[in-house]
């Protein structure tokens, strides 16, 4: 992948079609989020993504994004505005607190990019004090940052892969996982066994990154 | 104590926490011999309390308990005479409702309605939640005789980053709920939900449980007539069971 003449750059365009992917990739996985949600949650979680994720589609496309930093602060508004439960709040901060470290930049560095998604963690972080092995989404941000953190200024693509195949590992790393925050812990044991909803959807942000390379 | 009868209790909440457990894993846990936690899973089997998986050998808890929960649930007065009130609440805001009791640290959910938009709520009752991060919690603990013990004996868990886990921050509260009645909480326990609790007392004029309406957080805050609607609640079902007096007068 890497080693190419050709890469991508890291611009508008690229961002507001990240955000496209994603919102494809909810739809298609809407049902699977909200089946993982039954089981330790209360089996809303795709259903809200989507809502969230269409009404952050709208607004792109009512208003045309200006940097990649507008791309996050318009979604992550749309998804604290009308996503219920934990996921609008903390994907809302998440996205707000990204946009906020892209600043104005036209153009982002994979380097750029890694910190300001790793803004977008500790966003998170701090809402909903959870730390690596409570089986949250933490649980796939923090290696995917990692991830892109550590692919330096390798190609986009090569980072990209890096961070998305690390978010999915962090994912299943969920399922033996006994939930210490959000809703599931008051499951204790029962939530063992079952992937984390917000992980899953983590991981396809992660991977809607591969796919805007391509 | 009787130290079987304790050991017997310890088994079935080892089990609870943990799902299954093999004679191993118990009797090292309870730091008995394997001996004494077989003869005791036996006795324990024979009334169908706990039950054994034919594949792995291991223990579980038994259906008696169930027959047993459900008892507790249909005699226990408060709830039975809170279930049309929790209905009710639950109608006219479309929200969450949650009845609750006080086995500190945590709060045991007793009767539950889910909110009107999702089709098929998932039920909470017998879940517990920790008491210092709940609007029922707080809304118990606030009236309870001997809170100043339970706060200070109990470190106080950060469950989000809103959590009070500072005990002097959490007695303050405390005191504002005994004056009103009502008890709030945002976000302290779950990202995204806040909740509204008033206290119910009986007739010693002793709290006995609390309700709780679980309304969606936003940056504006709980409806005032949502706070409203509960404490109505809470003083209706108080008055039923023969509470003389409510918090804040009527």
């Amino acid at each position: 992948m890497s080693g190419t003449a050709v890469d991508v750059a890291l611009d508008v365009e690229f961002f507001h079609d990240w955000m496209g992917r994603l919102a494809q990739s909810i739809e298609a996985n809407c049902d699977e989020l909200t089946r993982l949600d039954a089981a330790i949650g209360d089996a809303d979680h795709g259903i809200n993504m989507l809502r969230g994720m269409k009404a952050a589609m709208e607004a792109l496309s009512s208003t045309p994004p200006k940097d990649p930093a507008d791309v996050f602060r318009v979604a992550g508004n749309r998804l604290v505005a009308v996503v219920g439960g934990a996921a609008g709040p903390l994907y809302g901060s998440a996205f707000r607190a990204v946009a906020d470290a892209l600043a104005a930049s036209q153009k982002v560095s994979v380097p750029r990019l890694a910190q300001a998604l790793r803004a977008g963690v500790n966003a998170i972080q701090r809402l909903g004090a959870a730390e690596p092995g409570d089986k949250t989404m933490v649980d796939a941000w923090i290696p995917a940052v990692t991830a892109l953190e550590a692919a330096g200024t390798d190609s986009v693509r090569g980072a990209a892969a890096a961070a998305a195949k690390a978010a999915q590992e962090g994912m299943v790393a969920t399922i033996p996982m006994r939930a210490r925050k959000g809703r599931a812990s008051y499951l204790g044991w029962r939530s063992e066994g079952h992937q984390d909803p917000g992980a899953t959807s983590t991981h396809l942000l992660f991977a809607a990154l591969v796919d805007a390379t391509h | 104590m009787i130290q079987s009868v304790d050991r017997a209790i310890r088994i079935l909440l080892a089990l609870q926490d943990e799902g299954v457990l093999g004679v191993s894993d118990l009797a090292s846990r309870l730091g008995l011999a394997k001996g004494t936690v077989h003869g005791l899973l036996q006795t324990l089997a024979a009334h169908s309390l706990v039950e054994q998986d034919p594949t792995s050998g291991k223990y579980m808890l038994g259906p008696a308990l169930l027959v047993m929960g459900n008892v507790y649930l249909n005699s226990h007065d408060l709830r039975v005479r809170s279930l049309r009130w929790v209905a009710s609440l639950g109608e006219s805001t479309g929200l969450a409702v949650r009845l609750g009791v006080l086995v500190w640290p945590d709060v045991v959910i007793i009767h539950h309605v889910g909110p009107a938009e999702v089709a098929v709520p998932v039920s909470e009752v017998g879940l517990s939640m920790p008491a210092h991060a709940t609007a029922l919690g707080k809304a118990l603990l606030a009236f309870h005789p001997e809170r100043r013990r339970l706060v200070s004996e109990h470190s106080l868990s950060r469950l989000t980053g809103k959590t009070v886990t500072d005990p002097k921050a959490l007695e303050k509260q405390l005191d504002e709920i005994v004056t009103s009645g009502v008890a709030f909480e945002d976000q302290e326990a779950v990202v995204g939900e806040a909740s509204v609790a008033g206290a119910i007392f009986d007739r010693s004029g002793q709290v006995a449980g609390a309700v709780a309406l679980v309304v969606p957080a936003d940056e504006s805050g709980i409806d005032p007539s949502f706070v409203a609607a509960v404490r109505d609640t809470a003083r209706g079902i108080s008055r039923e069971l023969g509470a003389a007096v409510w918090p804040g007068g009527e």
